[in-house]
């Protein structure tokens, strides 16, 4: 074990902490929107990622274009899945509309084998490969990328819902669908929002990654899960936690995986969720309700 | 006739050892014992070998989801932890094979315990994250303790299944061991299902804050499922690792146990007869979709998808209905009238149910009867505050044997909180509360309903997805004594516990006039009915104390004149009644006593004649004499 590898392994924290913090929001937003836990969300990472590495790669469109091309579809694939089979269902048993994104995750990643196989794809990483030391520590141009991107969504973020008629509405509609809607407020137009932007994000999340760690048709599983359990971690619902939650769990997996055993990296991370769950199960930034008759 | 059908219905002794719909049961038994029959080669042997023990995990599932609401993502953990704990105890440690399914499902369960006890204490998402991760970390552990498992390349020659030197050699013979065996499983759970627990289980599942007031354990309830349904899973993975004989960590991820919820989901969540088509569904669609390659795992997420929007209570909803009871209602969706539950075949009755007893006319002091008896619920100087709101200052009351205290005061004053605070449902921060001399402050809202205290509830409580009888019958929870194992078992003494609580129950209808509707769902009942229905369940266990939360809310006057008859006669049993009532008329002519509650303090207290003289009282209750429009008492 050695400590001089301690900055290294905390830039590499971040830099996945802040993907895992991308994802995370993206479950964050469709929950307070519906009360729902999209499953598909690892699926719309992959997809925003395999859809740059289509077009860059494939049809060698210029990468700023592709990226915004990509981020648009998925925020698309997004709102088709919320006014198709979401909206359509006539159980509206909260488990069975879970069980529906579970579908569309299978359905995407069935789509995703069929259009660019099963290999794993990589994408060129932004500002090149050549990493410049820090403290001690060696950081990638991308890694700068992603926490920069990161912080800036995250602010955008922010003004849309502080700042923002429409981002108000929204926090209305989670707040209280009912009393949204009697002040005029369409909550089914805004939980279309929730989906594109969830949709955005995680694409967005997704082609961040995969200069790093590449990505295939099924990457988005794990990516997925580690989102999840970010915002778990972090309350789930709450937007701030969700971010800690990211960072916490990017962080504690690289500390894990560098100083005690790569072996078991994931399971520590989840070791941590559980551990969050039983101390304190509201998670870090979370609200405890309190039920009534 | 109808009549007729009906009282047998309602006095048909319980089978021995099996459910009641063991005909569905044994027509499937034939079915399976006749179809290799068809069997071309081992391979629908295998492919209905490995249907079986997805089915016995679906089974479990379904149990917990049925009882909590809630799914695990952690049944392939305790599906894989069955498997490689008997793999590594008989093949490692050569322990004989019958010890290593106890130690596996020892084990199972100890875990599912550990799991259960932090998680199952909270409401929402929980159960969900906590599996999920403990899932993964499962998988992870499998994979990396090579020593042991033999990590990712697997773990092979387990031996099969077997006793001495007989043995489950071949496909055709496991068949038959596993879909007894499940036969077996499935009529145990069943039996549960429709026992003196399963009815404890699905009021859980659909108001666990009443559930706890009619003294049921919800919190153990929820942990016994939890586990039970673990070691459903444990014994599927023990013997499918000794018909396989080889195993790996990738069977046992995480995406099995989506699977596996998938299973539950399509095929209706909870209904024990769904999960086994939504299993043989979702385990023959990659078979079948085999052909098309890289289309099979889209078509199976499409297929999957267009299910579960499509069918809003899963798979084969008629097959699901009519095996259980707690589907009937979707007989009514579909058209097809259940003649026990639907309400036009129901007989005629005569108007509303006779009122017991006479209610008295209009409040004499004279007819007060002598309370030379203790008080019974004695509370003292009780305070409670939600953050920085003072609920409740230093209340004292205390209630006689049958006499009846009403506790009345405007909009907001604490008086739903002071019944709530009797029941447990909220924590006391200050003050006492004693039931015939013995503390119950700080008791949990079952226990508190267990030392006999019941109650009824502003917004009635009644459970949709039971009959008018399991309603009532959950009142008689705390007199049956039958736990989980008589329960599966179907043991003579459950049967006859049952069949006296039943008889008990129907008679108890019999005197709210509401026997007729006996095998009704609840959402037939009028709300006076539902009231009504309320008030007996809380007198079922023969409470010393009974709280009415507003009883005459929402009824019409005829409706409270007979409803006051039945609380009145409640009054000559002995029972103490504390009542909060905003129907003055109501107030004024049951109650002995009356308490006045005002922004969380008492303010008077003293018989009706003196409480509608207290100015204190007119001013703060009825409006003041200045405003001069006070009559309304």
């Amino acid at each position: 074990m050695s400590w001089s590898l301690i900055p290294h392994l905390l830039v590499a924290g971040i830099t996945n902490g802040g993907i895992y913090a991308l994802i995370a929001l993206g479950y964050c937003l469709i929950q307070n929107a519906t009360g729902l836990v999209n499953f598909a969300q690892g699926e719309f990472v992959m997809l925003g990622a395999m859809i740059v590495v289509w077009l860059h790669n494939g049809l060698n469109i210029p990468l700023p274009v592709a990226f915004a091309i990509a981020i648009l579809l998925v925020a698309a694939t997004g709102i088709l899945l919320e006014k198709g089979p979401i909206r359509h269902s006539r159980n509206r048993d909260i488990l069975t509309l879970v069980m529906i994104t579970v579908g569309a995750s299978i359905s995407l990643r069935g789509a995703g084998m069929m259009l660019w196989g099963k290999n794993a794809h990589i994408l060129p990483s932004l500002g090149g490969d050549s990493p410049f030391i820090f403290m001690n520590a060696a950081i990638l141009p991308q890694s700068l990328w992603i926490m920069a991107l990161s912080v800036l969504v995250l602010g955008l973020l922010y003004f849309f819902f502080h700042m923002t008629l429409l981002g108000k509405a929204m926090r209305a509609v989670s707040d209280n669908r009912m009393g949204a809607a009697l002040i005029g407020i369409s909550a089914n137009r805004l939980i279309a929002l929730a989906f594109a932007v969830s949709g955005a994000l995680g694409a967005l999340a997704g082609i961040l990654i995969t200069p790093i760690t590449s990505m295939s048709y099924d990457g988005g599983l794990m990516l997925g899960l580690k989102g999840f359990s970010a915002a778990i971690l972090g309350g789930y619902g709450s937007v701030a936690g969700a971010v800690a939650g990211g960072l916490l769990l990017g962080i504690a997996e690289s500390l894990g995986a560098g100083l005690i055993s790569s072996a078991y990296k994931d399971a520590i991370a989840f070791l941590l969720l559980l551990a969050v769950l039983f101390v304190r199960p509201a998670g870090l930034f979370g609200k405890t309700h309190v039920r009534r008759l | 006739m109808i009549e007729h059908e009906r009282e047998i219905e309602l006095k048909t002794p319980r089978t021995a050892f099996l459910p009641s719909n063991w005909r569905y049961l044994l027509a499937f038994a034939v079915a399976i014992l006749v179809l290799p029959v068809f069997f071309r080669n081992d391979y629908f042997y295998l492919f209905f070998n490995i249907l079986a023990l997805n089915a016995i995990v679906v089974l479990g599932l379904n149990l917990l989801v049925g009882s909590t609401g809630q799914v695990s993502l952690g049944h392939a953990a305790f599906y894989g932890l069955g498997a490689y704990i008997s793999a590594i105890a008989s093949t490692t440690f050569h322990v004989p094979l019958f010890f290593s399914l106890c130690i596996s499902i020892l084990l199972v369960a100890a875990a599912s315990f550990l799991l259960a006890l932090p998680t199952l204490r909270l409401e929402g998402h929980y159960l969900v994250m906590a599996t999920l991760g403990f899932n993964i970390i499962v998988s992870i552990i499998l994979g990396q303790m090579e020593s042991l498992t033999g990590g990712p390349s697997g773990f092979p020659g387990i031996p099969k299944l077997g006793i001495g030197s007989w043995t489950l050699a071949t496909d055709r013979e496991f068949y038959y061991f596993i879909w007894i065996s499940f036969l077996i499983i499935f009529a145990l759970t069943l039996n549960l299902t429709e026992s003196r627990i399963g009815r404890a289980l699905k009021a859980i599942h659909e108001k666990e804050l009443t559930a706890r007031t009619l003294a049921i354990p919800t919190y153990a309830y929820k942990v016994a499922t939890f586990v039970l349904s673990a070691v459903y899973a444990g014994f599927a993975g023990f013997c499918y690792a000794h018909y396989l004989t080889f195993i790996s960590p990738k069977t046992f991820d995480i995406f099995y146990s989506v699977q596996i919820v998938t299973m539950v989901a399509v095929g209706g969540m909870g209904s024990l007869w769904g999960g086994l088509a939504g299993a043989a569904l979702l385990s023959a669609l990659p078979e079948v979709l085999h052909q098309f390659e890289d289309l099979q795992v889209l078509l199976y997420g499409l297929i999957l998808m267009a299910v579960l929007v499509a069918c809003p209570k899963g798979l084969l909803p008629f097959l699901a209905a009519s095996a259980s009871p707690v589907l009937s209602r979707l007989f009514h969706r579909f058209g097809r009238a259940n003649p026990t539950s639907d309400r036009a075949h129901a007989p005629k009755r005569g108007g509303i149910s006779p009122a017991p007893a006479e209610v008295p006319p209009a409040r004499a002091i004279t007819s007060r009867p002598d309370f030379r008896e203790e008080p019974i619920l004695k509370i003292n100087s009780l305070s409670l505050s939600f953050g920085g709101l003072q609920a409740l200052c230093e209340v004292s009351l205390e209630v006689s044997p049958g006499e009846i205290v009403a506790l009345i005061g405007p909009n907001g004053a604490g008086k739903t909180t002071v019944l709530n605070a009797i029941s447990g449902l909220l924590k006391v921060q200050g003050g006492t509360i004693s039931l015939a001399e013995k503390g119950i402050s700080g008791l949990s809202p079952h226990q508190i309903a267990a030392r006999g205290i019941g109650r009824t509830f502003q917004a009635v409580q009644v459970f949709q997805a039971l009959s008018v009888i399991d309603n009532l019958l959950l009142g008689y929870h705390k007199l049956g004594r039958a736990g989980f194992a008589s329960a599966c078992l179907r043991t003579s003494r459950e049967r006859h516990e049952e069949e006296m609580l039943r008889a008990q129950a129907l008679d108890l209808l019999e005197s709210y006039g509401l026997r007729q509707m006996a095998l009704c769902g609840v959402q037939h009942l009028s709300l006076l009915e539902q009231k009504l229905l309320e008030i007996a369940r809380s007198l079922a266990a023969s409470p010393r104390v009974l709280l009415l939360d507003e009883p005459a809310g929402g009824i019409n006057p005829r409706e409270s004149e007979l409803l006051m008859g039945h609380i009145n006669a409640l009054k000559t049993k002995g029972v103490g009644i504390l009542l909060v009532e905003h129907d003055m008329n109501m107030v004024m002519r049951l109650a002995d006593r009356i308490y006045v509650l005002q922004h969380g303090g008492l303010i008077a207290s003293g018989t009706p004649s003196e409480i509608r003289k207290d100015p204190r009282v007119i001013s703060a209750y009825l409006g003041t004499k200045q405003a001069g429009k006070a009559g309304r008492s």
